[in-house]
């Protein structure tokens, strides 16, 4: 055996510490999330986040900087994304007013130069003031690898970029650095802890996904989302609570055109407070479900199974 | 890499989950970080590291199921600590000849330490690098070189040694319990191919089921042996009877035509193309339940209700010390419970071949003609009683063809109380059947003749 293996008590605090520094971040995690987090953190590698919408892919990102208190970078994707928004830009600004700068400066400058061949020379040396560090306008990759004290870098709707895009922070996930030409190899200080999210709107590369450990964050269990609800709306009365997650697991088993995602459940347990529902009765049910179902199909769907759903919801868990 | 995650990510390949050399490093790294405390936990990280698409985490579960069972997993750690040899490139062969470890096995068969026995066989097939196994014709080779990695060869000098010096009830012992650990050594590679190959994808896990020997297939491999069995009890039937249609289409079938054209003064208006009859043989087959070929005998249930599944005219009888008829069983009830129920009822007895085979000719005489196939199962061995192939000789007299089909290799054939070369005197073929592939032959070769 040549590596040695963890202390298991170790290994167990380690990922009791992640659940519970990501559940004080507001953060509620399935095993699979806690170990994906911890193993990112061991390991140094990405995550690759898939799941439905609306399962707290993004949310993971962003518990994890306050969790960690580190700053969040979050890059947004979309199709045409490109490098000049990724990672940098020359700041032409600032350049052209250097420029300005130097040219009242020329006259000083040349002072003493013997011919053209000097006075070239002496210019020369300007050409890499141009390009320093100062005119470098850093977008959010550069901006994770230049974070002092590390950051948390969020790539979001990965599939959303175009596919020379994502073979693009190939470089960026394995090394944690990035070639600028004008300026070399710029390597992060300390390696970003990088989440990439998608919703799979097509099909990722293989090269990306091996650099990535993966995570499906699937919808929560009947349990765990309990639990959210019960940390996103603490005014929920426990029973009422039971009855909303019971009702929207079920309405998940639907044929629907779009499920219900945790958001939407905490919308609805936010309307009902709101509404000083007490009990989820069908009358009040059929008012808010527009919260819950985005599709007119999917709401008479709904409707029309209501009354064998709130049946079953409103049987006490053990009943069931 | 540790060992164990090696040879999982061989599963792995094998399952053809696809696993880049970067990802099989960063399941090492995951793998000294994790530990071995908490087999969920792992399975979770690994799965993180290694699959990455739907398929991939189906087959990557299953693989890990199979690959880290839950009994196993605790005694793995300890496995895990002793050392292991880092270089397995030199033959580890000639190095075991003599010595101490040579030495040390003469007094382990002598005494009969099992545990001591036990740990020696683990070792040798590490060092035999048995693991690496893939094709079944290479289980005689593996067998060897893990003899030899135990000492076997200075054993057997030693057995020569005794016999030269007229010592011969030590060189008897020697020698049974040699031959007991011979039959230890193969079962172990043949159950390691079987094990090795437990995670390939279905079609590759196929191909060994139809190779191992029936004796050896694991009892959950039933499932797929049974859908292997139909499979080729289906094919088998489907082969012969399209073979019987494409021979007879486009031919004319002179005299039903002008018979039915007679009212149409002869002129051929209704033509009648030839048709033979699609005769199926008509088969009678008689498995053997008895103790000594229990280990198979689920199997040959197997395939005996497949056969009467897809055969219309199948009698089928089993025994160990008496004969039963279990053609109605089969006919009404599902197969795992046709199987248990014919084992509960009549399995495990001890075997009366004479009696069982007096009682099959008292039953079927009288249907058997020269259509018929007689078919039996069994290993011909008649615990030193009457074989019976008197019996058989009458009924052979009668049948088309009689076919004995023995679960043991030949070379056992006629040793101890085996009667298979009375019985084959009564048979117009005698094969050896050990697995899928040669009961696939021999069936085949089987309705291939015309009734
Ligand atoms: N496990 C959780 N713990 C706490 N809050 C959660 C959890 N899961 C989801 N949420 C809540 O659900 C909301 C939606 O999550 P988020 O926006 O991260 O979903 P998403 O998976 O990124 O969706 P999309 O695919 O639409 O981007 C978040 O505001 C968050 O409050
Ligand atoms: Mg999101």
């Amino acid at each position: 055996m040549n590596q040695p293996h963890a202390n298991p008590d170790a290994v167990t605090a380690a990922l009791e510490e992640t659940r519970g520094g990501l559940a004080r971040a507001d953060y509620l995690c399935s095993e699979d999330v806690a170990t994906a987090v911890f193993l990112a953190l061991q390991l140094n590698k990405p995550v690759l986040i898939e799941g439905p919408p609306g399962v707290g892919k993004t949310e993971l990102a962003h518990a994890t900087a306050r969790w960690l208190g580190r700053p969040l970078i979050r890059m947004q994707c979309y199709e045409g994304l490109d490098e000049s928004k990724a990672l940098y830009e020359w700041k032409y600004g600032k350049q052209l007013l250097y420029t300005q700068v130097l040219k009242d400066k020329l006259g000083d400058l040349m002072q003493g130069a013997q011919g053209l061949k000097e006075s070239l020379a002496r210019l020369h040396e300007f050409d890499d003031t141009f390009f320093a560090p100062e005119f470098l306008e850093p977008r959010p990759l550069l901006k994770a690898l230049w974070a002092q004290h590390g950051a948390i870098l969020l790539v979001d709707e990965i599939d959303k970029a175009d596919q020379e895009f994502e073979a693009f922070l190939l470089e960026m996930l394995q090394d944690y650095q990035i070639s600028i030409p004008e300026l070399g190899t710029i390597k992060a200080k300390v390696p970003p802890i990088c989440f990439l999210t998608s919703n799979n709107t097509r099909e990722l590369g293989d090269a990306l996904k091996r650099r990535c450990l993966h995570l499906h964050i699937p919808y929560p269990s009947l349990a765990l989302e309990q639990q959210i609800i019960s940390l996103k709306v603490p005014v929920l009365a426990a029973a009422l609570r039971e009855q909303v997650v019971s009702l929207v697991q079920a309405l998940r088993k639907l044929d629907l055109k779009k499920a219900p995602a945790v958001s939407e459940t905490i919308d609805w347990a936010r309307t009902l407070v709101l509404l000083h529902a007490s009990e989820l009765e069908p009358g009040i049910v059929r008012r808010t479900l527009n919260v819950l179902l985005k599709f007119q199909d999917d709401i008479q769907l709904a409707d029309t199974e209501l009354t064998g759903l709130l049946a079953a919801s409103l049987k006490p868990p053990h009943a069931r | 890499m540790s060992l164990v995650l090696g040879r999982f990510l061989q599963a792995l390949r094998a399952a053809e989950v696809r696993v880049s050399s970067s990802e099989g490093m960063d399941a090492a790294r995951a793998f000294a970080v994790l530990g071995l405390a908490d087999r969920a936990l792992l399975k979770r990280g690994l799965g993180q590291v290694l699959a990455k698409t739907t398929e991939d985490k189906l087959r990557f579960d299953d693989c890990f199921e199979q690959f880290f069972r839950s009994e196993d997993f605790a005694a793995l750690e300890s496995d895990l600590a002793a050392p292991v040899e880092p270089d397995f490139a030199a033959p580890a062969v000639e190095t075991q000849l003599t010595g101490p470890r040579a030495e040390a096995l003469e007094t382990m068969l002598r005494e009969g330490d099992r545990a001591g026995l036990q740990l020696a066989l683990a070792q040798a097939a590490e060092a035999a690098r048995v693991q690496e196994i893939r094709l079944f014709t290479q289980r005689g080779l593996y067998a060897r070189r893990m003899l030899e990695a135990m000492g076997v060869v200075a054993v057997e000098q030693r057995m020569a040694a005794f016999r030269a010096a007229g010592d011969q009830a030590s060189a008897a012992a020697l020698q049974a319990s040699l031959a007991q650990l011979r039959e230890e050594v193969t079962a172990h590679v043949e159950r390691q191919i079987v094990l090795l190959t437990a995670n390939a994808g279905t079609r590759l896990r196929e191909e060994i089921l139809r190779e191992v020997p029936l004796s050896r297939a694991e009892h959950s491999d039933f499932a797929l042996m049974q859908t292997l069995v139909r499979k080729l009890a289906r094919r088998l039937v489907a082969l012969h009877s399209r073979r019987r249609r494409v021979d007879d289409r486009g031919r004319l079938d002179v005299r039903h035509t002008l018979r039915r054209n007679i009212q149409h003064d002869g002129l051929l208006f209704d033509i009648v193309w030839k048709q033979r009859r699609i005769d199926r043989p008509k088969v009678v087959a008689v498995c053997d339940v008895s103790g000594s070929v229990a280990s198979m005998a689920r199997f040959l249930l197997l395939f005996l209700y497949s056969v009467s599944e897809v055969l219309p005219k199948v009698r089928a009888f089993v025994f160990s010390a008496e004969l039963a008829e279990v053609t109605t069983l089969f006919e009404t009830l599902p197969v795992e419970d046709a199987v248990a129920t014919t084992l509960k009822r009549h399995g495990w007895g001890s075997t009366d071949y004479g009696r069982a085979l007096s009682q099959l000719r008292e039953k079927v005489l009288d249907e058997i003609d020269h259509r018929t196939t007689v078919l039996i199962l069994g290993d011909g061995r008649s615990n030193h009683g009457d074989p019976g192939h008197r019996d058989l000789h009458r009924i052979h007299e009668r049948a088309g063809r009689v076919v004995w089909l023995n679960p043991e290799p030949r070379v056992f054939w006629n040793t101890g109380d085996s009667e298979m070369r009375r019985l084959s005197a009564a048979c117009d073929q005698v094969e050896s059947c050990r697995s899928l592939r040669q009961l696939e032959t021999i069936i085949n070769a089987l309705m291939r003749m015309r009734t």
